[in-house]
């Protein structure tokens, strides 16, 4: 049972972790810089699904697109406040705006939802799944599940629609993008829409198992980076495998050494990685970066 | 220049003055007989949920001063770095005429807002359980709540005697107050001839705790005590119902905020005790009934032991300043040699600024609720 546990946890956490990495990968992609207000982003999800379920009696995957739809449109009002205005500023400015936002983030939940964590509203209801004699954690499964349909679902909008093309047109050469027709800037707003949409998943899926607080954003944008950087910047999959990595070591080789061990052995991996591979595992296919 | 002019000349100048130099500002609302006592606590951070109880209770006390007695205060964010504190602290100094200061619930940072307090010679009244600061010799701090000596002989008391416990499991968080209290658990454990099995320090932003409890369990412990803060503690409980822990669980002073229980289904919380000063919500006493009334109209929350605490430490300043106390010296002397008793205990420094030497323990009975189970008066 506890082994099939920490697994079912190991896989939940990372699931989450890469929906925020993903929404990292995407915005990065699409403008070159970093967006480090993403875990604060995850957070404001979390809680807009906590406000939501005290408003309406639905159950969790019901309220999820709907969190996520929000959270997209709040992804376009992130881009036009924090993205667009500073766009021909050094790098350097646009991160410090995305921290900036990140803060007013943090202190509007704490003001909104008070500073105690918040449980969420689960994925599914009821307890544990029994089968062929074994008893699996439902909500790490409905994690794993949602996390699994959500990256397939991207990958498919980004490989085989036209949208797709465009945004990815967009990411790879912005003036090639805007020389054949491609409206960049619309393009940008998608991506944050679709990066924050995800943020919002992910941190709704975190508030039912992990609960959610307003100063989660932090630690979770760390992991994120951490995921993208292990995996390799400007591919879905580095992000999955990174987040996923990022996990075991919180999970799995906790078990095996001690918590304050697997997270140092985590941070000499990223040390590893960077010098070994400074694209990450995976690879990149953009240059620069905030 | 005429009488008038220069009077208007003399006092704009004095305001000119006043306002570029803000340590004059003090002495000129010393005579005026306002009560400068400034609240900086973590309203945001790891420990918000802690500093938002301590800010809530102290601003009650504040609120609620006898007729006659001036109060002028602020509220200050310490945030969750110990430098973001010691800059507020420079912050209220600079402005001169404080009294008193409330100070963070957050071990790291009353150890470094310690030694500026003993320079400018202004007392620190704070909640914290973090042992250290009450063991360097600094006579500018007053802990209103059970240092980890009194809180954890409780907590350890409660395993191998009441329990009868003797291979515990312990994990703490990674920060001073985890730490602190693990010194002292594993001191008494040994005192107690109980032997501490496993024992792990764990991050504060740590999410899964399976690991450390599958650890717990296979090393065969026969308890597990936690020395954590809020927000872990409810994903620790949770984690070892999902799981089956399956051996009794004492929990350290967060279990008893309800905002930590309210995170937990009565099942998953049901049958764990947490050591605690006291439990005002389980509380029969018709004073803090009364007092937990006026707490949830005013805040809207559950009050917790954080909060009652908060509150009786300003009372107990304020009461001093009834008595006389002005000036931050007047004041440390008054609260180095004072008794006060308050909502949830009688306070009295035992010569080195611990003022709260009671503790008990609260477990939850089948249904979920909070009922003290055990009470321990006068360890410390």
């Amino acid at each position: 049972m506890s082994a099939i546990q920490l697994t079912a946890n190991g896989l939940a956490l990372g699931a989450s972790y890469a929906l925020v990495a993903l929404g990292f990968v995407l915005i990065v992609n699409a403008t070159g810089a970093v967006n480090f207000a993403q875990g604060d982003l995850a957070v404001a999800g979390g809680f807009l699904t906590v406000a939501l379920a005290g408003v309406v009696n639905l159950p969790g995957v019901v309220l999820l697109p709907i969190a996520m739809v929000a959270m997209a449109g709040f992804g376009v009002a992130f881009a036009y406040l924090a993205y667009f205005p500073l766009r021909h500023q050094p790098p350097a400015t646009v991160f410090i705006s995305t921290i900036a936002f990140g803060i007013v983030l943090e202190n509007g939940a704490n003001g909104l939802f008070g500073a105690a964590p918040r449980l969420g509203p689960p994925l599914l209801p009821g307890g544990p799944v029994e089968l062929s004699g074994l008893i699996l954690p439902r909500q790490s499964l409905a994690i794993v599940a949602v996390t699994c349909v959500l990256i397939a679902g991207l990958q498919f909008v980004l490989m085989h629609t036209q949208f797709g093309r465009r945004l990815r047109a967009t990411a790879q050469d912005a003036e090639m993008a805007r020389a054949v027709g491609i409206p960049v800037g619309a393009m940008i707003a998608w991506t944050f829409a679709l990066a924050i949409g995800l943020a919002g998943a992910a941190g709704m899926l975190l508030s039912n198992q992990f609960f959610i607080a307003p100063g989660d954003g932090t630690n979770l944008m760390l992991k994120a980076y951490i995921a993208v950087t292990i995996g390799g910047w400007g591919r879905i999959w580095g992000a999955v495998a990174g987040a996923l990595i990022v996990a075991f070591f919180e999970t799995i080789l906790a078990v095996l050494l001690s918590q304050s061990a697997a997270e140092m052995f985590l941070y000499l991996a990223v040390l590893v990685v960077l010098g070994l591979r400074p694209r990450g595992l995976l690879g990149e296919t953009i240059g620069r970066r905030a | 220049m005429r009488p008038i002019q220069t009077t208007i000349a003399m006092i704009a100048l004095a305001a000119a003055v006043a306002l570029i130099h803000p340590g004059l500002i003090g002495p000129a609302m010393a005579q005026t007989g306002a009560i400068r006592i400034p609240v900086l606590v973590p309203l945001t951070g790891p420990l918000a949920l802690e500093g938002t109880s301590q800010r809530n209770g102290a601003v009650m006390a504040l609120t609620d001063a006898p007729v006659g007695v001036r109060i002028e205060y602020e509220v200050l964010d310490t945030g969750a770095a110990p430098e973001t504190a010691v800059n507020a602290l420079e912050r209220v100094l600079a402005r001169g005429g404080v009294s008193v200061i409330v100070a963070p619930i957050f071990g790291a940072q009353m150890l470094a807002m310690l030694p500026i307090a003993a320079e400018r010679k202004v007392p620190l009244i704070t909640i914290s359980g973090t042992a250290q600061l009450t063991e360097m010799g600094n006579p500018y701090v007053f802990r209103f709540f059970p240092n980890d000596s009194v809180a954890k002989t409780a907590h350890a008391l409660y395993v191998v005697e009441a329990l009868g416990k003797k291979r515990p499991a312990v994990l703490f968080q990674t920060t001073a107050y985890g730490q602190s209290g693990r010194q002292h658990l594993a001191a008494n454990f040994a005192r107690l001839g109980a032997t501490v099995v496993f024992e792990e320090g764990l991050d504060i932003n740590l999410k899964d705790f399976l690991p450390a409890l599958i650890k717990a369990k296979q090393a065969n412990a026969d308890a597990l005590v936690l020395q954590l803060h809020a927000a872990p503690t409810a994903l620790l409980l949770r984690q070892a119902a999902s799981m089956g822990l399956g051996i009794p669980i004492v929990a350290g002073s967060a279990m008893h905020q309800p905002t930590t229980a309210a995170l937990l289904q009565p099942a998953e919380r049901k049958g764990v005790c947490a050591e605690s000063a006291s439990s005002p919500v389980s509380s029969i006493d018709p004073a803090v009934e009364r007092w937990v009334a006026a707490y949830r109209r005013e805040f809207g929350a559950e009050p917790d032991d954080f909060a009652l605490t908060q509150y009786d430490a300003v009372r107990m300043a304020i009461d001093a300043a009834v008595q006389g106390a002005r000036g931050p010296e007047e004041m440390r002397a008054a609260l180095a040699s004072g008794n006060f008793t308050g909502l949830a205990m009688t306070y009295k420094s035992d010569g080195m600024g611990n003022m709260a030497h009671d503790a008990i323990i609260m477990c939850y009975d089948d249904q979920g609720r909070p009922r003290i189970d055990r009470r321990y008066p006068r360890l410390g």
